[in-house]
């Protein structure tokens, strides 16, 4: 049995309030109630990802995020579905380098429901033989699913080619190879050891009686045992000393580049620049908006818009750098009108790295990014799921207050200062490319 | 008083020209607007030889209007946290706004220029064409869409609204120029059959007034008249294949047409679909075929009902060696649907699940919009969403097999699996 739980009330978040409960088994939960919120939404961060698999067991994070819906004792199969959207909630998990997620959103009268549930299959989900062996069928499914995307095999790829140690080098999803070969207990003896109270962070927004709640979540949760050993990766990955290059050929329309460089980890001062690089280059305010992850569609305004997109050399030009516990990689992709060659495209989009290199953002330009990135924050709150989605991202990633330190880096940062990450980060020696030709063109 | 009514009771006001206006309050808490105008101009009633022209229209739309180009447009909703998007349907072509409330005023102006003045500008035209080429060059090799497609282009005869996927041809595209994108605006986006829904702590009439004056009688058109369906056509059990080499997986798509969304048995159809495919996680193919098999990690079902005419589409995607096993178990789930086999615990649990997710879509501003524009889309009543609970508690089991049968109706139906050999 655990021991005593402590409460601690956080600053705000998007205006947003938070309150902090720190359970005897290491469990930490966030509660943000939101007062005349329709919904609540439940959220459970595992700081387990791929970052912690091996060779050979590349996907079991994974695999056992499909596992976790596929029973434990008080909901056995299905029941958790039934449950979920009986009363017309949503749930949903997925998986990342860094962590696993599992989601519930239900109208907020039900909210206990989810805790219920996500108290159950902590640490004592059913990983039975059968089970396993069915769910491996699906998620090779899923893998054979991302790769009829070329994008798909060219970002793999890419992350190959720029990790030849750290585990950020292979996908989430896993090498088909592994996922064939990895066997039932040895899926079971990963969840034992990675999956309990010490690794994972709950979350709850939304409309709900904070003391309630929190006594529910003693109630509920005290009882998992303290499991769940550390997830640090102690594999750095070296210097890269030399350019590093593939072409890749397949499915699909017009050629592509995909193209990285070594970022730095959400914990180093320059990861804010990084992620400002993001915008200036791409547009999209990711982590900054209410979209988060997904795109807002296109960006005239911004750097590779402009040289690569508006000049007719390409139909979409991005760039995306996601902060990330280890130091992570700063990408570009662009793909070519059809009948641009690739090295056409390859040519300009260097030629602006260099221009940006060399002479960073004007004032203007700066002034700009940084103001929508500060009108994007406004709403990026609004709904308890997208609260809770940001609020227990940020924390995995770095504990409490890394959103607000991001946020006033960001208000901070010079234009030369954009300019000396930029160098640092575009350096030909530390490049890796992807050039996708497909099939018959 | 506006701003503390639920967002399901919509009302709405209707301008001297005739221009409805429907109004919803934003989800309490909620500190974003939303604003669509919806015109009649899909790509159902374009001419085959024009095909791509309502993607064309619409993409343009956003991309400068009066006296900002792309750039300074973006700029100015950037500014603002604002976005500006359009899309198309066979039967509509919107334009989105979503903003800070707090900005609406300084916001709308910019939604009315660009359905009012939009530039047109040759660059653009020509940067938008690029990127309708790439897209249909994907649809061709990219399994899914080419799978979708071919299945409209089997079951809908030439001349149907719904057989078409709005891309055109490289040929088609070419043919579009600005004299004929200027023409669909004057006669299809600025007509009388065109609307507008706002959520909004604003009054209808408050927004109204704020769109009427900068629209004033621009929107005049006569409304075009709907399109003449043709006879439907006899499916085959046959699938047709594509072969796309290289590729990983098969994709499925069994499909054919069904109901309008005014037909009576559309609730039941509704929950037929759910049953089938449409409630994710609780539905016959996921639990059948994923979580029973493993044989699928994606399978489902959609309904489209429509003004015009409906469709009806099963999917999976699945192993190239088992497609023919899968289609033959999406086959027999419908066959099932038909025979009478839901019984009233399957149906509790499907209903309550689809009326609880309404509470869902009352999260955010966005969300609840869309409950507004499906409202404007599919010409409901204002009270629809009042009501939709009522009408689908009235539905029993026996009616959603029997509607299944009419609106998954498998003798019309045609099957396509594209994918490696």
């Amino acid at each position: 049995m655990a021991g005593p739980s402590s409460t601690s009330v956080q600053a705000h978040n998007g205006g947003v309030h938070v309150e902090q409960l720190r359970l005897g088994n290491g469990l930490t939960a966030l509660l943000a109630p939101m007062p005349g919120a329709p919904t609540a939404s439940v959220w459970v961060w595992y700081r387990v990802g791929s970052k912690n698999e091996w060779p050979g067991m590349t996907g079991a994070s994974h695999w056992v995020e499909h596992m976790l819906f596929n029973g434990s004792p008080k909901y056995p199969k299905g029941a958790m579905d039934r449950a979920i959207m009986g009363v017309g909630g949503y749930l949903n998990a997925f998986t990342d380098v860094d962590f696993t997620a599992y989601l519930s959103t239900v109208p907020a009268s039900y909210v206990t429901l989810p805790l219920d549930i996500e108290a159950d299959r902590m640490s004592r989900a059913t990983m039975n033989q059968s089970e396993v062996h069915r769910e491996r069928k699906v998620v090779l499914s899923e893998r054979e699913g991302a790769e009829n995307w070329p994008e798909f095999r060219a970002e793999e790829e890419l992350w190959a080619l720029a990790y030849r140690r750290h585990p950020y080098r292979w996908d989430p999803l896993g090498y088909p190879e592994d996922i064939r070969a990895l066997d039932a207990p040895r899926l079971a003896e990963y969840y034992r050891r990675f999956y309990g109270p010490r690794n994972a962070l709950l979350v709850v927004s939304g409309r709900f009686d904070r003391v309630a709640i929190a006594r529910f979540i003693r109630s509920r949760f005290s009882r998992v045992p303290a499991t769940g050993e550390d997830p640090t990766v102690r594999e750095v990955e070296p210097v890269q000393t030399g350019a590093r290059q593939t072409d890749m050929t397949g499915p699909g329309t017009t050629p592509f580049l995909a193209t990285g460089w070594a970022g730095p980890s959400v914990t180093e001062p320059t990861a804010a620049h990084a992620m400002l690089l993001d915008v200036l280059l791409g547009g999209e305010t990711r982590l900054f908006s209410t979209s988060s992850w997904g795109s807002r569609g296109d960006h005239p305004s911004s750097r590779l818009y402009r040289r690569l997109v508006a000049t007719g050399l390409a139909v979409r030009a991005s760039s995306a750098f996601g902060p990330r516990v280890h130091p992570g990689l700063f990408t570009i992709h662009a793909q070519c009108a059809a009948g641009v060659p690739l090295g056409k495209l390859e040519a300009a989009l260097d030629r602006e790295l260099e221009r940006f290199a060399h002479d960073g953002p004007t004032r203007l330009e700066l002034d700009e990014v940084r103001e929508k990135i500060e009108q994007s924050t406004r709403l990026a709150y609004e709904g308890a799921t997208r609260a809770a989605f940001r609020l227990g991202y940020f924390h995995t990633l770095a504990g409490a207050g890394l959103e607000d330190r991001l946020l006033r880096q960001v208000r901070r940062i010079r234009p030369e200062a954009v300019r000396e990450a930029a160098r640092a980060i575009f350096h030909p020696a530390r490049r890796v490319t992807v050039r996708y030709t497909p099939q018959g063109s | 008083m506006p701003g503390v009514e639920s967002p399901l009771l919509l009302d709405s006001v209707t301008w001297d020209g005739g221009i409805e206006l429907i109004r919803q309050s934003p989800p309490v808490g909620a500190a974003s607007f939303s604003i669509t105008f919806l015109a009649p101009a899909g790509w159902g009633q374009e001419p085959a030889a024009q095909g791509g022209r309502s993607r064309l229209l619409s993409a343009l739309l956003t991309s400068g209007a009066g006296t900002w180009n792309r750039a300074e447009l973006a700029r100015r909703l950037d500014a603002l946290g604002a976005t500006l998007h359009s899309d198309v349907s066979p039967e509509n072509l919107s334009v989105t706004l979503w903003g800070p409330e707090a900005h609406r005023d300084r916001l709308i102006p910019l939604l009315t220029e660009s359905i009012l003045r939009p530039r047109f500008e040759p660059l653009e035209l020509a940067r938008v064409r690029r990127e309708l080429t790439e897209r249909q060059m994907r649809e061709l090799r990219q399994p899914a869409s080419r799978a979708e497609k071919e299945l409209f282009h089997r079951i809908f005869s030439r001349g149907h609204p719904l057989r078409e996927t709005g891309f055109g041809s490289p040929a088609s595209l070419a043919r579009v120029d600005r004299a004929a994108l200027r023409r669909e605006l004057a006669t299809r986006v600025h007509s009388r059959g065109s609307r507008f829904i706002a959520t909004t702590r604003l009054s209808a009439e408050e927004v109204s007034r704020r769109l009427s004056r900068a629209l004033g009688d621009v929107l005049e058109a006569d409304l075009p008249p709907p399109p003449e369906i043709p006879p439907r056509t006899r499916g085959s059990e046959t699938p047709q294949r594509v072969e796309l080499p290289g590729n990983s997986q098969s994709e499925i798509r069994l499909g054919g047409p069904s109901l309008v969304r005014s037909d009576p048995e559309y609730p039941a159809a509704y929950l037929a679909n759910e049953v089938l495919g449409g409630r994710s996680l609780l539905s016959r193919l996921f639990q059948r075929i994923r979580e029973r098999r493993g044989l699928a990690y994606h399978t489902g079902s959609e309904l489209a009902s429509g003004l015009w005419d409906g469709c009806w589409v099963v999917e999976a995607g699945t192993a190239p060696a088992q497609s023919g096993r899968v289609l033959s178990l999406l086959h027999q789930e419908i066959r099932q649907l038909g025979k009478g086999t839901l019984g009233r615990a399957e149906l509790h649990r499907i209903r309550e699940s689809a009326l609880g997710s309404i509470e869902l879509e009352l999260e955010d501003t966005a969300s609840a919009h869309g409950l507004a524009v499906e409202v404007a889309e599919s010409a409901l009543p204002l009270q629809h969403w009042t009501e939709w609970p009522a009408q689908l508690r009235a539905v029993s089991p026996a009616a959603v097999s029997s509607a299944s049968l009419r609106a998954l109706d498998l003798e019309f139906a045609s099957s396509v699996i594209a994918g490696p050999k």
